[in-house]
């Protein structure tokens, strides 16, 4: 059986009296791109953090790789791109990568060589020089993503990353994620683009801070009998409401 | 702790820096400003006040000089722009009506009762408040006439206290030259000339410690805080609190990068001050230099701590006048720490600045060494401590 790489039990997280995540029981496993779906304040965002030990869970367990979070080990084998730019948009493309690649403890050499390779993928060769705030929103999402994979994490958070993007780079980060995935990485992914949601091996509908449906795309559209993953959405969250 | 990690988040603040034109304007112009401005406008020194003379001496004895010519001639011009009125009533109107600020009244026998007295006491400058100028203020300063003693009379406004009193110690030093020139020395007499400390002192020279931790402390924790809450709304800090990056590395790369930055700061303030006022460091600058580096230190640390309750660049902005007032009020940066009432006082021992004016005063205008300040130096290392702690803690803290 496939090890899990992240494990949520019963996870629930308050702030004050709002819930924005509740009783949350899920899995990933190795090597999957998992795909959560749904509106905005829906609870993504705040599972991720949790997940990335960035807030603590107010009830229930969720483990990443085995480990109970929050937990500070883990930090190294995880890849996170948050909602936000999350750059130092006054110094310049490589400077972002070598600061990040310096926090996560890589070489000068194994800086150069992985940015060289990710600024292929992300086809930004010619502007490694260009200061963060002179280049486009879409590009620097492009940028973000660069130093989340910088240190070839075998687990990657990523929060809406092609939120901005033209749909042919879209196109180039999902064969890049594919290709995470072959070298068995896992790539956990919140989104808000139902054609994306079609290319993860499993997708979860979140709703008010729930998990209301999980399975494969074509599992999804088979139990709603619908024709796409927007109806499916739809219907599921109708029923959560009833 | 990884020293490598600390140095790369410092690196990244400089290499920020680099792009930064608007920020390091503010770095290197702040002080300079601060300096140039505050040595030009506010030395302290009152000048140019304008005071009557009504001069009824008869004159008489002490060869070709009478008494009250030779107190004119002794009175610091700068300090007073003399001018000769024909009456007292006509010089008393003139105060009154805001033309002038005090007045100064020759008796007719001054010259004669001087010099033909031999035993008598020399005259005395009798400063009085003009009551009608300033009912509140009339009994500053009223010297009371002994028997036989001759009185010059300074009617003064003190409805500015600063100016008040420097009539009259102009005044109270002309004619103590005076004195000593025709032989009337008094018996007993105050000699200040020879200070302890800070000999030939300007206001400036006193001024400029004080300037050097105000300008850094409120630089620093400001640039700190907006750059934090920076972190915190553009999602880098998320992004290092989700790496291997310790939380204690992050404040130690900042602490790194603000404490240099200080340095910088205080260097350039104090090079103004040395080439522009002739500002007096009689101690040890590289001991000076540490102080502000501390305080820089202290200040990095408040300014992470307070960018936990600022939402926004602009809410950081807020704690300016917060800063400045509090440091300006209660650290002895424009008057000593006995002028703030007593029950006010131990606030200003909660404050880093109220340590660092004191050992940066103390080192550049008396010359001590560490043995002397060096409470002053644990008290900001203790801060320093407790702040960057706290900080770390801030950080740690998962909601």
């Amino acid at each position: 059986m496939e090890k899990d790489y992240v494990e949520t039990i019963g996870l629930e997280k308050r702030f004050g009296d709002a819930r924005a995540v509740e009783n949350f029981t899920l899995r990933v496993k190795k090597g999957e791109i998992f795909g959560l779906l749904g509106p905005n304040a829906a609870g993504k965002t705040t599972l991720i953090k949790i997940l990335c030990s960035l807030l603590k869970p107010s009830a229930g367990e969720a483990y990443v790789l085995g480990k109970r979070v929050p937990n500070a080990d883990i930090a190294l084998l995880v890849g996170y791109m948050p909602q936000e730019l999350a750059l130092y948009t006054n110094i310049s493309v490589h400077e972002n990568v070598a600061f990040y690649g310096a926090i996560f403890g890589l070489t000068k050499n194994r800086i150069d060589e992985r940015e060289q390779k990710l600024l292929r993928l992300i086809n930004l060769e010619d502007q490694r020089d260009t200061i963060v705030h002179n280049l486009s929103g879409g590009t620097q999402r492009r940028v973000s993503l660069a130093c989340a994979l910088l240190h070839d994490p075998p687990l990657l958070f990523l929060d809406e990353p092609t939120v901005g993007v033209d749909p042919q780079l879209r196109e180039s980060f999902w064969n890049y994620f594919e290709g995470l995935k072959g070298g068995g990485a896992t790539v956990f992914i919140t989104t808000h683009y139902m054609d994306e949601a079609r290319r993860c091996d499993r997708v979860g509908f979140m709703h008010a801070g729930k998990l209301i449906a999980e399975g494969s795309p074509h599992g999804l559209l088979d139990l709603t009998q619908t024709d796409s993953l927007e109806d499916a959405f739809l219907v599921l969250s109708q029923e959560a409401r009833r | 702790m990884n020293i490598r990690r600390a140095a790369a988040v410092a690196r990244r603040i400089f290499m920020d820096l680099k792009n930064d034109k608007r920020t390091v304007a503010l770095i290197v112009l702040v002080p300079i400003g601060f300096m140039v401005a505050f040595g030009f406008v506010f030395q302290g020194d009152v000048k140019d006040v304008r005071v009557l003379v009504v001069n009824n001496d008869n004159g008489g004895g002490f060869g070709n000089k009478s008494i009250s010519d030779r107190v004119i001639a002794n009175i610091d011009k700068t300090t007073l722009k003399l001018e000769n009125a024909t009456n007292k009533s006509e010089a008393i109107a003139a105060v009154q009506n805001g033309k002038a600020y005090a007045v100064i009244v020759f008796p007719d026998n001054l010259t004669e009762s001087v010099s033909g007295t031999a035993q008598s006491p020399p005259p005395v400058a009798n400063t009085t408040a003009n009551e009608t100028a300033t009912p509140t203020a009339n009994v500053t300063n009223q010297a009371v006439a002994r028997q036989g003693q001759v009185n010059i009379q300074v009617l003064t406004d003190n409805s500015n206290i600063d100016v008040s009193r420097a009539v009259t110690t102009a005044v109270n030093a002309a004619v103590l030259k005076t004195a000593n020139e025709t032989g009337q020395t008094p018996r007993l007499s105050v000699d200040t000339s020879n200070a302890i400390y800070g000999q030939n002192a300007r206001f400036i020279d006193f001024f400029c410690p004080g300037l050097a931790c105000l300008a850094i402390w409120n630089i620093t924790t400001l640039l700190t805080l907006e750059a934090f809450v920076g972190e915190r709304t553009s999602g880098t800090l998320p992004r290092l609190l989700a790496s291997p990056l310790r939380e204690s590395e992050l404040v130690a790369g900042y602490s790194i990068a603000y404490g240099t930055l200080g340095i910088i700061q205080s260097a350039l303030l104090l090079a103004v001050g040395v080439l522009l006022f002739n500002i007096t460091i009689e101690g040890n600058i590289a001991l000076a230099f540490t102080t502000i580096a501390l305080l820089a230190i202290v200040s990095q640390a408040l300014g992470i701590l307070l960018s936990s309750v600022a939402r926004s660049e602009r809410e950081a902005g807020q704690f300016a006048p917060f800063l400045i007032l509090v440091a300006v009020l209660l650290s002895g940066i424009i008057w000593p720490l006995e002028a703030i009432p007593e029950w006010l006082r131990p606030a200003s021992y909660l404050i880093p600045t109220t340590y660092a004016v004191e050992a940066m005063r103390s080192v550049m205008m008396r010359g001590w060494g560490l043995s002397m300040i060096w409470i002053d130096i644990a008290a900001l290392l203790v801060f320093a401590s407790a702040f960057l702690v706290l900080a770390v803690i801030m950080l740690k803290r998962r909601a």
